[in-house]
């Protein structure tokens, strides 16, 4: 076959998971290229200017924690942060910012531009190079051909990309960008299960016409806590966004327009996210609440822009301009850029592996929106997944893959490919069943070993890495051994601060776990020469361990007694359909995830309890 | 799989007894039982069962033949309701085996019901306590909790559990959104009807396992105050239904009847010394050991004849054991016992002042013997948890909760307080079934509006 450029991994699309795959596969030393429609645009923050926030935080630090960049640009471009849940526990505490969105594009192309061995080239991909179901390359539009023994489909929601603004529709990837009709038209043609999602926007404001006084102000943290592990101090000055709400005049105008919304008139066939929901969903969803919450997010230190958060909306833009007029303090502002859905392909991620290749194309990988997913932190772990992977199959290494119980990044990928999606799907906290496990503060140790052993953490990384740890350990240690006896001075004021009786002695430890003792007191209290070496942060790390602790074991054993027969193995090539008894549906679910231990087929959706205890049965009497 | 074969009605002498084949080969094996008949599926036909190697005939029996999958396993069934003779019924197994079948391991009809969809995990469990049942109303009880009454009294509270999940989930999950902020009280209203709930469906399993297991009821008393009639007028007044423990002959001391339908094992202590009493001691031993394992132990003493050392020694030796005391003989009543009884005085044993053989004060004496296990017995709606593995699910399922609401008043953040209602819901999940995060997610969207 002849190629104009040969490479090991080709990324097609450099959004978010695009970033991340092509960075983590050259920097395990694979040449890699990563071919976007439009240079200028990667990184693109498509939806809202902003990183993290509950459990999307998570995955940005555990990306990070893997040598990934999302953390570090975010970092380097945000204008506002903030601690989300600083009142709750620390497993649910979760970082987020505002960023600038064009200095975010910026950063991550000269982040990418530093990485050796990443070759950044502008095309439209058209078409795959596949013989004997294994990939060879791709065709780019000006009929170049790119050769490649892994290839990375990162292409967001142009697939097939539909805009919908009032009754018009067209063709596009996001607003003002082509769509990739015959990506889609290829990957149909390959024979993969593509659907149909739907997402959107809202309209974007001009700052200069909106009453800034009418709103609420929302400062960000005072001391900015950062995504990267790396990162010693956020430089970019902060900003403060604002709070304001919809009014029911303006709902009852929504109410009259329903029939000029694509949503609603039935145009839009694909399915949106529950919790992202266009203002007229939340009007018709929620009629009795007379207001809703919206923020006011600017775009950047060096433009006008303002992002009305809260406002999706695939209304007619003339339309869009009289609504937001409805809104107190917005009496006479100007849209900019008017809000629209967009509707694209997705491939049922139930025929990817849990490395992100494709069960069907051997060295194809999927990453990000292509297998259903929203978020730019959802689509980010993936494309990181996809890079290490990719570069591994390339260098004939083992696969990497995380647990469910190591990462939130173990989460996603396992309930995408074993249940597939019936919407975009988004992490949530609740889905890890070691919530309490999978701190933000504990993505290093979690995961940084891991990443040091593939080869992506660097030697400066790893070091103060290793010099955090060494310290959160030293303090576990000095937390449970330093202890106030009845007779110390400081056991009578903390017993007077407390107002109750300690005992004849309280370890730190133990006086942590009291109602009404913070970190800063503990902080105080710790000897020298620790409490100078230690940061505060890493006090918190290491209190978090205690606190949890107990928690996490009670319920690793009921799980243990109620799952016992989780980690049966159900054979390879195992004939559901020979299990009598079973209904067609219920063989078909199995089918379809193919579960490899009964704990795998037990968490299937949708798997009747009497079906679960035939399987059970059939197979222990094997 | 194997064709399995079984007597499908109890052991012992009966009109009529119930062999069942089920399996691929059943209908082939009635087949040539009966000379090559053909079978219609549901349809009972009476016919005469050869025996395969002689040819000589076994009985006259009524035969039915359940087609796959109608029927109670799924798989092929024929029912052969034959004579209750054990030697017949020994004859017609013989005859199965020897065509192909395999005894059945006990409970195997049931688990081919379930392996074949035909049955929940729930409703096998209750099956089995239904071929257990030894009453009436162990039965109808078991029947119960096959039409699913577990999973329907469970339902509402793993709503109700569910909604308090959602509520704090949401919060701790969904920050930035404008929910309404909880009602603390209200959160702990829920969460402590919940646990009392589970208690009280937990409490009914001592009456339940009372339904299934029966009681073991001991008589002592010294020789001649009447035991054996009072022994007999308890027995004989439900003689109809008495089932007789297998091994044990009409004149055995033990004897079970029923009161309400709940069993009862009756055990005449009279009894263990009178037929061992070739060394006195082991008599002694056995009756103390009898007295140890009842239930609840009735004391029998004689109105007629006052109160003697021997009965004061009886009385001191089951002090300490669940017991109530039967006065005799009030037919010809001399002496007023319950002044002599000291712990009567006090009102710390029960008495009851009977006539074996009137027949007067029986009726009491049977309220009596069940009363102390029946006052936290059946709840409201008459509803029983029988079995110990949904128990202990049930107390399980408390104690998280138990421990969530401790935590929930110290104002333990959501995500710590969150760890015992979901274990509490897992537990709850064994018994019928698991709530998935996409049923969470779901209310959790259906009740509020999240997202910007």
């Amino acid at each position: 076959m002849y190629f104009d450029e040969v490479f090991d991994v080709v990324v097609i699309g450099a959004g978010h998971a695009g970033c991340e795959a092509a960075a983590a596969a050259a920097r395990l030393g694979v040449q890699t290229a990563l071919v976007t429609i439009n240079l200028d645009l990667i990184g693109q923050m498509s939806c809202n200017p902003a990183i993290g926030g509950i459990a999307k935080g998570h995955l940005v630090r555990e990306i990070d924690a893997l040598g990934g960049v999302m953390g570090r640009v975010i970092d380097r471009t945000g204008i506002q942060f903030r601690l989300l849940n600083r009142s709750r526990g620390p497993a649910v505490q979760s970082p987020r910012a505002q960023a600038d969105r064009s200095l975010y594009r910026l950063e991550m192309r000269r982040t990418l531009e530093g990485v050796p061995n990443l070759h950044l080239r502008q095309g439209t991909v058209v078409d795959f190079i596949v013989r004997n179901d294994q990939i060879f390359g791709v065709e780019l539009q000006d009929t170049r051909r790119i050769g490649a023994k892994a290839v990375i489909v990162a292409t967001g929601t142009f697939l097939n990309g539909t805009i919908h603004s009032g009754m018009r529709t067209y063709s596009a990837g996001r607003a003002g960008e082509p769509a990739s009709i015959e990506l889609a038209q290829k990957l149909r043609e390959l024979g993969f299960p593509v659907g149909r999602l739907k997402t959107g926007t809202p309209p974007r404001l001009d700052g200069r016409t909106i009453d800034w006084d009418a709103f609420e102000p929302q400062p960000g943290d005072e001391n900015p806590v950062a995504f990267s592990f790396a990162t010693e101090k956020i430089e970019q000055p902060q900003i403060t966004c604002y709070i304001g709400y919809t009014s029911e005049k303006l709902h009852q105008r929504i109410r009259e327009n329903l029939h000029l919304s694509p949503l609603y008139s039935g145009k839009i066939k694909g399915i949106g996210p529950r919790y992202c929901p266009s203002i007229e969903d939340k009007v018709v969803k929620f009629a009795d609440k007379n207001r809703h919450q919206l923020f006011l997010e600017p775009e950047g230190h060096n433009t006008n822009e303002v992002y009305l958060n809260g406002f999706s909306t695939s209304l007619p833009a003339e339309l869009q301009q009289e609504l937001v007029r409805m809104i107190p303090g917005l009496e006479e502002v100007k849209i900019i850029r008017p809000g629209y859905a967009i509707e694209y392909d997705f491939v049922d991620p139930r025929q990817i592996k849990p490395t992100m290749e494709t069960i069907k194309i051997k060295g194809l990988f999927f990453a990000g929106q292509i297998n259903g997913t929203t978020g730019y932190e959802e689509a980010a772990c993936q494309g990181l997944i996809a890079g290490i992977n990719a570069a591994l199959y390339v260098q004939s290494r083992p696969s990497f893959q995380l647990r469910r119980d190591e990462a939130y990044i173990g989460v996603l990928i396992d309930d995408l490919i074993r249940d597939g999606v019936d919407e975009p799907y988004r992490i949530f906290t609740s889905r890890a069943e070691a919530r309490l496990l999978l701190r933000h503060d504990n993505a290093d140790r979690r995961l940084m070993p891991k990443g040091r052993e593939l080869g992506l953490v660097g030697d400066e990384d790893w070091e103060r890495f290793n010099r955090r740890r060494d310290r959160i350990m030293r303090l576990h240690r000095i937390l449970e051994t330093t202890r106030f006896k009845r007779s110390s001075t400081e056991y009578a004021s903390l017993s007077q601060l407390l107002g109750c009786d300690l005992g004849d002695s309280i370890s730190l430890a133990q006086l942590y776990q009291r109602q009404g003792v913070t970190v800063d007191l503990i902080y105080r209290l710790l000897p020298e020469p620790i409490r100078s070496e230690s940061s505060i942060k890493e006090l918190e790390s290491a209190l978090a361990d205690i606190v949890y602790k107990g928690y996490i074991e009670n319920q690793k054993s009921i799980n243990e007694r109620i799952y016992h027969y989780d980690e049966l193995k159900i054979p390879e090539n195992f004939d559901f359909r020979k299990v009598s008894g079973l209904s067609m549906e219920m063989i078909e679910r199995m089918e379809r995830v193919k579960p490899q231990t009964f704990g795998q087929l037990r968490k299937i959706n949708g798997l009747t309890p009497a079906a679960v205890s035939t399987v059970l049965v059939y197979l222990t009497k094997k | 799989m194997t064709t399995i074969v079984a007597l499908a009605t109890p052991l012992g002498k009966s009109a009529i007894a119930v062999v069942r084949l089920s399996g691929k080969e059943a209908l082939e094996i009635a087949k040539k039982l009966t000379n090559g008949y053909n079978f219609k599926p549901r349809y009972a036909t009476l016919r005469k069962i050869y025996d395969p190697q002689t040819a000589e005939i076994i009985d006259e029996a009524v035969i039915t033949y359940f087609q796959a999958p109608k029927s109670f396993t799924g798989e092929d069934i024929v029912e052969i309701s034959c004579h209750g003779a054990p030697m017949v019924i020994r004859q017609i197994l013989d005859a199965c085996l020897y065509l192909g079948a395999r005894m059945a391991e006990p409970g195997e009809f049931s688990l081919r019901a379930l392996m074949n969809g035909k049955m929940n995990l729930t409703q096998v469990e209750a099956i089995r306590d239904l071929i257990d049942a030894q009453t009436l109303a162990a039965a109808r009880q078991s029947i119960r909790q096959m039409k699913g009454e577990i999973s329907n009294r469970l339902q509402p509270l793993k709503d109700k559990l569910l909604d308090v999940i959602v509520i704090l989930e949401s919060a701790l999950e969904f920050v930035e959104d404008d929910l309404p902020e909880y009602q603390t009280e209200e959160i702990k209203a829920s969460l402590t009807e919940i646990i009392n709930d589970l208690e009280k469906m937990a409490s009914t399993f001592k009456a339940g396992k009372l339904l299934r297991n029966g009681l073991r009821v001991a008589l002592v008393g010294r020789p001649n105050v009447g035991k054996s009639s009072l022994f007999n007028a308890l027995v004989g007044y439900e003689r109809a239904i008495v089932t007789s423990i297998a091994g044990t002959t009409r004149d055995s001391i033990h004897e079970s009847f029923s009161i309400d339908g709940i069993p009862i094992s009756l055990i005449d202590t009279a009894g263990l010394r009178e037929t061992q009493d070739v060394v006195e001691s082991i008599g002694v031993e056995r009756t103390k050991k009898a007295l140890a394992d009842a239930d609840l132990v009735l004391v029998v003493l004689d109105s007629s004849e006052g109160l003697r050392q021997e009965d004061k020694e009886i009385l001191k030796d089951v002090e300490n054991l669940c017991h109530l005391v039967v006065v005799n003989k009030i037919d010809i009543k001399k002496f007023d016992l319950l002044r002599e009884i000291p712990s009567s005085v006090n009102g710390e044993v029960k008495i009851v002042e009977v006539s074996a053989k009137t027949g007067e004060g029986l009726e009491y004496l049977k309220r009596a013997i069940l009363e102390p296990f029946q006052q936290e017995g059946l709840d409201d709606k008459g509803f029983l948890i029988t079995d110990a593995r949904h128990a202990d699910l049930l107390q399980r399922a408390r104690e998280e909760l138990e421990n969530s609401l401790i935590l929930f008043e110290q104002r333990a953040s959501e995500e710590v307080v969150l760890v015992g209602l979901h274990n509490a819901m897992k537990f709850l999940g064994q018994i019928t079934g698991e709530v998935t995060t996409e049923d969470m997610l779901n209310r959790i969207f259906s009740t509020f509006c999240i997202g910007k």
